[in-house]
């Protein structure tokens, strides 16, 4: 750390795995200039450091965050998950979601949602939903609409089958152009998929013998490159067939 | 959230929380008291949050996928695990660590010498102790040994007491006083995270025979003037004796599902959460059936349970010939650390002696550093230090080194054996340079 040449640090750092303790930039060097700070990242006067190990992502213009891959999931605002209903409270869900605590779904968070319509939904249901509050020392909260109101696609998930993953694996199958194992996957089988943020991935499809071959493409896929992806959901395609 | 409705939900928390009553009662406490602290009712979701869950979703589709005779983790019923899930290390001396598709599980056997039981005075005793640790899996708790920790020490006991796969009599060092008790501690390590997680009580059973078959216990003689004082032999000097282990009871589950007890082997997880019944079949390569193990309400069929066994007994067989194995690998390993450790310490007990007189001699010679004959003891006890030190080092470089060495000796060369071990000397002051570059060059090889 002591030997890190700040000018040049920006370029080289993102990216790039980077551990605890790591300084990645040096703000002396550019005064009069705003950038945004995601998880992972602190500032300690003129230098940001780094929290957690991961690989240092940037977004044009200013935005720095680290992105890992855990087993827990760290709530953050605006993410689309996947939550199991663990308990009804008069005024809200209570929604398991991986995260340090349960989260609290309100009531009242549905399309046209009102005192007199509130959904019943079994101990155990699967929901799609999306965090609109993650503050330290609070449970998180979580919506079934988007930001207008409408339901969109959240909401319960009936059927299909339900498995956890990686955090980093779920972002692999959000990134887009879409991930090589679904592309493979797509062209031969149909299915229907919903990725959770939180590193849940559920997967449904008329078959059952089609839902456990994605699912398990997907879980094998996670330490795999783009070309051995598409070899490994090649084979599994062709021992089935 | 408000003291009345905690108090009134003592009931349903009590449900939920199954058995956790002490917990209860720290709430009940804080109603009567009326005080309340936010810091319980986190504690208590911690709790809750980190039990496992599963969807309806999970649940139905398990089921229905058994129906058409899919798993959902891609296997067939009776699939046990494709060859490369299960992986068993050893070590060390009663030491393993098995890894079945992403359950890790540690096995680890000590031994102490204690009274016998007074019903039994002439065995020695076998114990083992669970130990589930949080890392493993976040619904663990310390300190407190869930139901699965306590039925997962019972059935591996069971397996292995019952069929007296390992033999007691032999432990026994004075009858009635003193004998072996063995320990086996199964440590969970990762209880599978989130997918491909196998069932525990077939992996520790696994690490608890693998780290039984490495074990070794010190060997002890009786001495002294009336024959019963216990001399235990260091390993260095006696070698260890290994356990006498007649046969390897493996266990293997069985899960039943649905109406019409559909039966998988080896659950996961999350079939486990699923099934109705389980059995866990303990049996040997010979054929015998050393324990039984049926849990859930479920009832099976008589001609169902014979057919698990005979599965059983197939798989048992593929289990037992990868213990072996391992445990083989294992020992040829240790075998060939004791020939390399052998091979450089007569060196330094036979040929030392006579060379080092003549070395020291013809070196003092050389460098013409007569001094009182104090000194010279002195020296010599240096030197005799030093080759030792030298020759350990020079073992652990690889046995290359010490050929080396040896075969200068037999030329007889001065110089070259200056060069070697026995001259190392740092407090004379004689030594030239080229003698100590050489010395310096022939250890770094």
């Amino acid at each position: 750390m002591m030997e890190a040449k700040p000018s040049n640090l920006p370029k080289s750092f993102i990216d790039q795995p980077v551990v605890p303790g790591d300084v990645v930039l040096d703000l002396s060097s550019m005064a009069n200039q705003t950038i945004k700070l995601g998880g992972g990242l602190r500032q300690d006067c003129d230098a940001l450091s780094v929290m957690k190990s991961g690989k240092l992502r940037f977004l044009k213009p200013n935005k720095y965050w680290v992105e890992s891959s855990q087993k827990r999931y760290a709530p953050s605002v605006g993410d689309n998950i996947l939550g199991i209903m663990v308990d009804s409270k008069a005024d809200n869900f209570l929604v398991d979601i991986k995260g340090p605590a349960l989260a609290y779904l309100p009531v009242l968070a549905f399309e046209g949602g009102t005192r007199r319509n509130i959904p019943k939904f079994e101990v155990g249901t699967l929901l799609y939903v999306r965090v609109v509050k993650a503050n330290t020392g609070m449970n998180p909260e979580l919506s079934c609409t988007d930001a207008t109101g409408k339901a969109a696609e959240y909401g319960p998930l009936k059927d299909g089958y339900m498995f956890e993953s990686s955090t980093g694996l779920a972002r692999m199958l959000l990134n887009s152009p879409t991930c090589p194992v679904l592309e493979t996957l797509g062209k031969k089988l149909s299915f229907e998929i919903a990725v959770g943020l939180n590193g849940r991935v559920w997967v449904n499809a008329e078959d059952p013998s089609t839902v456990i071959l994605v699912s398990n493409a997907i879980m094998n896929s996670e330490s795999l490159s783009g070309l051995q992806q598409k070899i490994m959901v090649d084979k599994l395609l062709q021992r089935v067939q | 959230m408000g003291l009345v409705s905690v108090a009134g939900e003592k009931e349903r928390i009590a449900y939920c929380l199954n058995g956790h009553l002490k917990l209860v009662d720290e709430f009940v406490l804080v109603a009567k008291r009326g005080t309340w602290s936010p810091g319980l009712w986190n504690k208590m979701e911690q709790r809750f949050a980190n039990t496992l869950r599963m969807t309806v979703n999970e649940k139905k589709f398990i089921e229905t996928a058994l129906l058409s005779d899919l798993r959902v983790d891609g296997r067939s019923p009776f699939d046990y695990r494709r060859t490369l899930d299960l992986a068993t290390t050893c070590r060390e001396d009663g030491s393993s660590e098995v890894q079945l598709g992403q359950t890790h599980v540690m096995g680890l056997v000590t031994s102490q010498l204690v009274q016998p039981y007074r019903d039994r005075p002439n065995e020695g005793s076998l114990s083992i102790y669970t130990e589930f640790s949080p890392m493993a899996d976040p619904s663990y708790e310390v300190g407190r040994p869930g139901e699965s920790s306590v039925e997962l020490g019972r059935i591996i006991d069971r397996g292995l007491r019952e069929s007296r796969a390992v033999d007691m009599e032999s432990l026994c060092v004075i009858a009635g006083k003193l004998v072996w008790a063995i320990r086996i501690d199964i440590h969970i390590l990762d209880n599978g995270g989130y997918y491909r997680n196998r069932n525990l009580v077939d992996a520790a059973n696994i690490a608890a025979l693998a780290a039984l078959s490495t074990f070794r216990r010190p060997e002890c003689t009786l001495g002294g003037e009336d024959g019963q004082e216990v001399i235990i032999h260091q390993p260095e000097v006696r070698e260890p004796l290994p356990l006498i282990i007649h046969h390897l009871p493996i266990a293997v589950t069985f899960g039943f599902f649905g109406e019409d007890n559909i039966v998988v082997i080896d659950p996961t997880h999350y079939e486990e959460a699923v099934m109705r019944g389980r059995m866990t079949a303990t049996v040997n390569t010979s054929g015998d059936i050393c324990a039984i193990q049926k849990a859930g309400g479920v009832g099976v069929m008589q001609s169902l349970i014979m057919q698990c066994l005979r599965i059983a007994s197939v798989k048992a067989a593929d289990i037992t010939s990868k213990i072996k194995n391992s445990v083989e690998s294992y020992d040829t390993e240790r075998a060939l650390r004791k020939i390399k450790r052998h091979s450089s310490s007569p060196a330094l007990d036979v040929c030392e002696p006579c060379a080092k007189w003549e070395t020291l001699e013809e070196s003092v010679d050389q460098k013409g550093v007569h001094d009182l004959p104090g000194h010279h003891l002195e020296r010599l006890k240096l030197t005799s230090e030093e080759s030792g030190v030298c020759h350990i080092n020079s073992s652990e470089c690889g046995s290359q080194l010490s050929e080396q060495v040896r075969t200068n000796r037999k030329d007889g060369q001065a110089r070259s054996f200056i060069g070697g071990p026995s001259s190392w000397d740092p407090y004379s002051k004689g030594v030239d340079s080229d003698a100590l570059k050489a010395s310096l060059a022939s250890h770094g090889t």
